[in-house]
């Protein structure tokens, strides 16, 4: 497979070398994901098409199939649901089997605290999402694709329907797609609110009009999926890299970011910042300079107290600790995750306890129910936090948590207790003082 | 081979397996909470975590698959701790009301903490709190109680494919809800109940009766319900049945029951028994003794015999009773009454159909194991729905279904809506030709298979004939049929009480005889099959011996030490009218109530009572007890040691479950009258009769209780014919009638009774309360009926009063009416012809006037 380049011009790109820099230098790259979605019509396909949109399709069906994936292998393309499994071989394992049909599944149901990286695309770059899933579905011979959508998108949902309908139009999707006797059908499926849905196997329960409840793995979806069938389930970002890699090549893009996870990366900031919002980087790009060259800081002139890096779930932490890489492979090398990119920034105003007392709430809140420590251990876990930030906090109370948190991790049927845990602990190992004090002084000391 | 390692022990498994039925193959106890071997796994409770050797966490053992070279410890302190927390957390919010739960005792949770948990709890919070639900009739769901394992549900779901119930909500908010607003709406299988672990779903007939350790004793026996006859334990206390509990691995129904069986048992307790021998005098029945009622029928019957002959009388046996008393009965009747006039209900539609079919197709040709059904490739269902005549063979279809198995069903049966591939609905008076067309076009495609030259000549003439049928779907039900692969048949005895309903059979046969398909008749009560292997037929003796071959006749001769009258005698309706017609004097009729249970009630009666003499041996002073001249109580089915053959020839014990003193098993009555009549007959113990039944029967031969104890006692049968080959196949006059377009009224047989009998158990009318009429979507419309509306349905015959209620599932101008309750039986309203060679009374195409009150 040749790797020219058709568009873009490499020598524009600022490229963050494959060493990781810790400085304040501010990245201006040429944006992949986020393309045009200064125009206020960028989600209609003709603006789509004006910039160059759906030329990597025709392009993509020039390869077979397998010519595709391994395309997407060698680009070093990894999920960027949360997980980081590298997406190529994701793939192959579905192609292996010798089941039909095939599934694709769009992961849009990103629930995660913090997050929404994938709301931009899905409402202004919808064809983005469309050509990758129309360009894995060839690779991975499947003819349907669904995008499961979160509940709360009710906008996005109206964007992307009327994205699929132009596409039908236009013939990128249906029967015979361009004409080169490829299926493709895709729909768009609502979720009905509940974060483990965003987990791939219960995502596929609810796909199937069941209660969502992840499955057990193995067997895994690549291979019992949808219906019994192999489905691929793939982030609403992993896939709108694919044209990307289609256009550029595998090797190029490979020279973006990181060497163990290249790519560009949808970065989400909340909290308190100058400028919270979705910035497309570099993957690798240290957490200091995503915080203070791209969001401007800590807001108010305020210091800063701690971060949670990739969504609630991953651990929190402190304010000396965030000249880390923010790709998957660096991440847990200092004591977190990359998760979905969404930094949460908390300045020395903000309680901590008051902090994992809401996590509590939310992971007891979305706890599916099916496995006992998750759905025990979060109600307890939240009932002793909850107490504490009241002023109500009890002599052991500290060491019931710790160990309740410990008794749920790495015991529950899938990540979802593990993260809740993952929270209590976390902030227990650095902000053990502000519990001691709210137990001590029997209220919140930041109230 | 896959070598695994638990706890130092080597284990080799010939297929990948968990590694929790690894470990309990080799006795390696690894506790568990959700799992269940009738269920999928689940994964839910992490009670059955395991260390294995180069994994990094604790392992779920009924998840994860056994890979070679596996090398697991099951005991270890990181183990211990691991499940201590997780039994702190199911205590948590769990009520630990054990004083007043019903499941104490027997609660796995319990159990569990008791051996695993710790000893105090360090939960200092609120617990939640769920109020106790008591909407339903049957069952009580306490979800502070419930443990989530989610048992219940995949029970439902998953094996009884019922759909009932479903987790509701999410996280701790999760509870068990069934899909209907109050009432569970389901088929009160009760398997849930089997299931739950804890005190969670609670049946209400047993809720707080007594202890799990305050049992007397528990008697594993056999139900009384249908022709299955499943297995299952009966817990006794003060000589009263307190509950019914299958058992898994136990039994052809492996632990699962349904309504009938598990709430039924308290027929017998009922405080309505009869006690005492009742005798008529002055138009009245009186209480009276037992040595008065025996001396009175048996000069009775004695003075009959002598003055007119055997053939002035005749005696009705019952499917509901045992093998032992039906063989007394008939001996009684042909040696002491010297009469071939026996029959039973069972000619209306299995003892009929079976003997046809016998008579084509070989003997043993309905012998076939119901569990075997699950490895058809097609399943061809017909004249009834399995899943409500006999629940537990309709679960095995449900579970082929699940498996692949394409099921066609021809007419109705609700049960199998969402299981069935697909479904035909002939008009009323087109089954037959609808059978013929798939009989002759299956002959089209495949020939004849020269075997059998009397079937092969009959099916080449039935091709000859020009048939026009125009029914949708029937022709992908060809292609299904002939798509290849093994084909079981089930059929209902709603297509055989037809008066035409040999022209059905024998296209039935055909098809089972050129697909090579195997033939399950269902069975509505537990032992029509050993009723007639029993020769309580008018034509047949003990073991399938025709009577008319004279040396069969001599060889029982020597035994019984008497002559068999030559004779045949006559069939059921042909016993009813030769009463009318006073050619027969004496009915003498053993727990059965015909007056109820056969078509053209007011004419049964006034037969009945045109008797000289009415012998009624009944638990319960039934319809036509009432007008016997002596009634006898007799003992019910836990009252009694003996034996039933099911539908597939199993032959399977009843043990004595508890001491009723007033109670008289049928065969002792029956052989202390014969003495008293001269004819000699002593039989200590119901295995004695067994031993002799042993001598005569060839089916039965050198069988003992002990034998029968050991399970899987059932055909094949291997010796010399039974019976000779047809040569002939029979043939009658063909009828056509009118179709017309109104409605017809057709008996039903309702999942939550069984005939009368289920009447007297309390949960069963808690379930079902009343007759209902069935009336297809269309049709209700056409006449503006609403479900619960009341309804007068009359017919020649007669009109009723009942309750609507609207059936999606059917699609023709039938409306369905079951046989069930006092004074409002489908039967009161039919009439009948009876079909010249079956001999069975037809009673289909009866037409009927619906108008709402």
């Amino acid at each position: 497979m040749c790797h020219s380049r058709k568009s873009g011009n490499p020598e524009k790109r600022n490229w963050i070398p494959h060493q990781v820099r810790n400085d304040r230098q501010k990245i201006i790259m040429e944006k992949i994901l986020l393309k045009n979605i200064e125009n206020p019509d960028s989600a209609d396909i003709n603006e789509y098409i004006n910039v160059g949109g759906y030329k990597n399709l025709s392009k993509a069906f020039e390869y077979q199939p397998k010519d595709v994936i391994e395309e997407v292998k060698k680009s070093g393309l990894r999920g960027r649901g949360g997980a980081g499994f590298p997406t190529g071989m994701k793939w192959s394992f579905a192609d292996a089997d010798p089941k039909f049909p095939k599934y694709l599944v769009c992961n849009a149901d990103e629930g995660e605290p913090g997050t929404f990286k994938d709301r931009p695309i899905l409402e202004k770059n919808p064809h983005l999402l469309i050509e990758g899933l129309i360009i894995s579905g060839y690779a991975i011979r499947a003819e349907y694709g669904y995008i499961y959508l979160r509940g709360e998108y009710p906008y996005a949902k109206e964007v992307l329907n009327r994205a699929i309908r132009q596409a039908y139009e236009k013939n990128y999707l249906g029967d015979n797609v361009l004409g080169k006797n490829i299926k493709f059908h895709l729909a768009v499926y609502q979720g009905a609110g509940a974060y483990i849905c965003g987990e791939e196997t219960a995502l596929i329960e609810s796909l199937e009009g069941k209660k969502g409840q992840p499955r057990i793995k193995p067997p895994f979806p690549v291979n019992v999926g949808a219906w019994g069938m192999p489905t691929i389930v793939n982030n609403v970002e992993t896939l709108s890299n694919v044209p990307y890699i289609i256009e550029a090549g595998a090797v190029a893009y490979s020279q973006i970011g990181s060497k163990d996870c290249p790519g560009p990366k949808l970065y989400c900031i909340s909290g308190c910042v100058e400028k919270p919002g979705v910035y497309e980087l570099p993957m690798g790009i240290s957490l200091r300079n995503i915080i203070y060259t791209h969001a401007g800081g800590i807001k108010d002139g305020k210091k800063l107290k701690a971060v949670i890096p990739g969504g609630i779930s991953t651990s929190v932490l402190p304010a000396d600790k965030i000249d880390c890489p923010m790709d998957f492979v660096s991440m847990p090398k200092h004591g977190s995750m990359l998760g979905s990119g969404a930094v949460i920034v908390m300045d020395e105003s903000v309680c901590m306890v008051k902090v994992t007392y809401r996590a509590l709430k939310f992971f007891e809140h979305e706890s599916c129910g099916k496995c006992v420590p998750c759905r025990e251990g979060t109600e307890w876990l939240r009932k002793i936090l909850e107490r504490i930030e009241q002023g109500m906090g009890r002599e052991g109370d500290i060491e019931l948590l710790s160990d309740v948190s410990e008794t749920i991790s790495g015991r529950t049927f899938c990540p979802l207790g593990d993260g809740a845990a993952g929270v209590v602990i976390g902030m227990l190992k650095h902000f053990r003082h502000e519990f001691e004090e709210h137990i001590k002084n029997a209220k919140c000391i930041f109230s | 081979m896959i070598t695994i390692n638990i706890n130092e022990k080597e284990i080799r498994l010939d297929k990948p397996v968990t590694v929790l039925e690894a470990a309990r193959t080799a006795g390696i106890k690894i506790p568990t909470l959700c799992a269940h071997e009738l269920l999928e796994a689940y994964g839910g409770c992490r009670l059955c975590v395991v260390e294995v050797e180069r994994m990094l966490k604790l392992q779920t053992a009924c998840t994860l698959i056994a890979a070679d070279g596996m090398v697991i410890r099951t005991k270890s302190e990181a183990i211990s701790n691991a499940r201590r927390s997780i039994l702190e957390f199911l205590l948590i919010n769990h009520p630990l009301d054990c004083p007043v739960c019903d499941k104490a005792g027997e609660c796995e949770l319990q159990d569990l903490v008791n051996k695993y948990g710790a000893t105090a709890g360090r939960f200092k919070e609120e617990k939640r709190k769920v109020p106790e639900s008591h909407e339903d009739r049957i069952f009580t769901r306490n979800m502070e109680r419930c443990v989530l394992c989610t048992r219940c549900v995949r029970m439902c779901n998953d094996v009884q494919g019922a759909s009932a119930i479903n987790i509701v909500g999410r996280g701790g908010r999760s509870r068990m809800e069934p899909f209907s607003p109050t009432s569970f709406n389901c088929e009160y299988c009760g398997n849930c109940l089997t299931v739950c672990p804890v005190g969670a779903i609670l049946s209400r007939p047993h809720l707080h009766s007594l202890r799990p350790w305050q049992i007397d004793k528990e008697v594993e026996t056999i139900c009384p319900y249908c022709g299955v006859g499943c297995s299952f334990v009966v817990q006794v206390r003060d000589e009263s049945i307190k509950r019914v509990i299958p058992r898994f691995g136990f039994g052809l129904n492996n632990g699962l029951l349904c309504s009938r069986g598990r709430f039924g048992y308290e027929v017998t307790g009922s405080q309505e028994r009869i006690k005492v021998p009742l005798v008529r005098i002055d138009g009245k029945l009186h209480q009276s003794t037992w040595d008065y009622a025996l001396n009175l029928i048996a000069d009775k019957l004695k003075d009959i015999r002598d003055t007119h002959g055997g053939s002035a009388i005749a005696g009705i046996a019952s499917p509901r009773c045992t093998n032992e008393d039906n063989y007394v009965f008939q001996k009684f009747m042909r040696m002491a009454c010297k009469t071939n006039n026996i029959d039973s209900i069972s000619r209306i539609g299995f003892a009929s159909a079976q003997r046809y079919f016998e008579d084509l197709l070989g003997q043993g040709i309905t012998a076939n194991i119901i569990l075997g059904l699950k490895n058809s490739d097609i399943i061809l269902v017909l004249g009834g729905d399995p899943t409500a005549v006999n629940p537990i063979l309709g679960l095995s279809i449900r579970a082929a279904a699940r498996n692949g198995t394409k099921i066609a069903v021809i007419g109705n049966a609700k049960g199998l809506e969402r299981f069935k591939t697909l479904r035909i609905v002939p008009d009323i008076f087109k089954e037959a030709e609808v059978l013929e067309y798939l009989l002759t076009e299956i002959f089209r495609a495949k020939g004849l298979r020269g075997e059998k030259p009397a079937l092969d000549r009959k099916i080449e003439g039935l091709s000859g004939k020009s048939l026009k049928i125009d029914i949708a779907g029937l022709a992908e039900l060809k292609d299904v049929l002939l798509s290849g692969g093994s084909v079981s048949i089930v059929l209902g005895m709603d297509v055989v009480h037809r008066s035409r309903g040999h022209r059905i059979l024998f296209a039935v046969a055909g098809i089972t005889y050129l697909l090579e398909a195997r033939l399950y008749l269902l069975s509505e009560s537990s032992n029509e099959q050993g009723l007639i292997d029993m020769g309580c037929v008018p034509d047949m003796l003990p073991g399938g011996r025709p009577l008319v071959v004279g040396d069969f006749k001599k060889r029982f001769e020597t035994v019984w030490k008497g002559t068999i009258p030559e004779k045949g005698g006559l069939t059921l309706m042909e016993i009813i009218e030769a009463t009318k017609d006073k050619k027969i004097k004496v009915l003498y009729v053993m727990g059965e109530n015909p007056v109820f249970n056969l078509p053209n009630t007011s004419y049964v009666k006034e037969a009945l009572k045109s008797l000289d003499f009415l012998v009624v041996q009944d638990i319960f002073l039934t319809e036509t007890a009432e007008l016997a001249d002596v009634v006898l109580p007799a003992s019910g089915w836990s009252e009694k040691d003996g034996t039933y053959t099911n539908l597939e020839r199993r032959i399977q014990l009843l043990r004595k479950a508890v001491n009723t003193p007033s109670s008289a098993d049928d065969w002792r009555t029956i052989s202390e009258i014969s003495s008293k009549m001269g004819y000699e007959m002593h039989y200590p113990r119901a295995e004695d009769i067994m031993e002799e039944i042993a001598t005569v029967s060839p089916l039965y031969k050198d069988l003992t209780y002990d034998e029968i104890e050991k399970g899987n006692c059932l055909w094949p049968y291997n010796g010399e014919p039974l019976r000779g080959v047809v040569s002939e196949i029979p043939a009658a006059e063909e009828t056509f009638r009118e179709y017309k377009e109104g409605l017809y009224l057709a008996p039903e047989k309702i999942l939550f009774h069984s005939g009368t009998l289920s009447r007297r158990a309390l949960a069963l009318r808690k379930i079902c309360p009343e007759p209902t009429l069935k009336i297809g979507t269309n049709h209700a419309e056409k006449l503006g009926l609403k479900e619960g509306d009341n309804v007068s349905v009359s017919t020649a015959q007669g009109s009723i009063n009942v309750q609507v209620s609207i059936d999606t599932a059917i699609k023709d101008n039938k409306v369905l009416l079951g046989n069930n309750f006092e004074g409002r039986g489908v039967f009161s309203l039919l009439n009948y012809e009876i079909d010249p060679i079956t001999k069975v009374p037809g009673i289909e195409g009866c037409e009927v006037t619906i108008e709402k009150i």
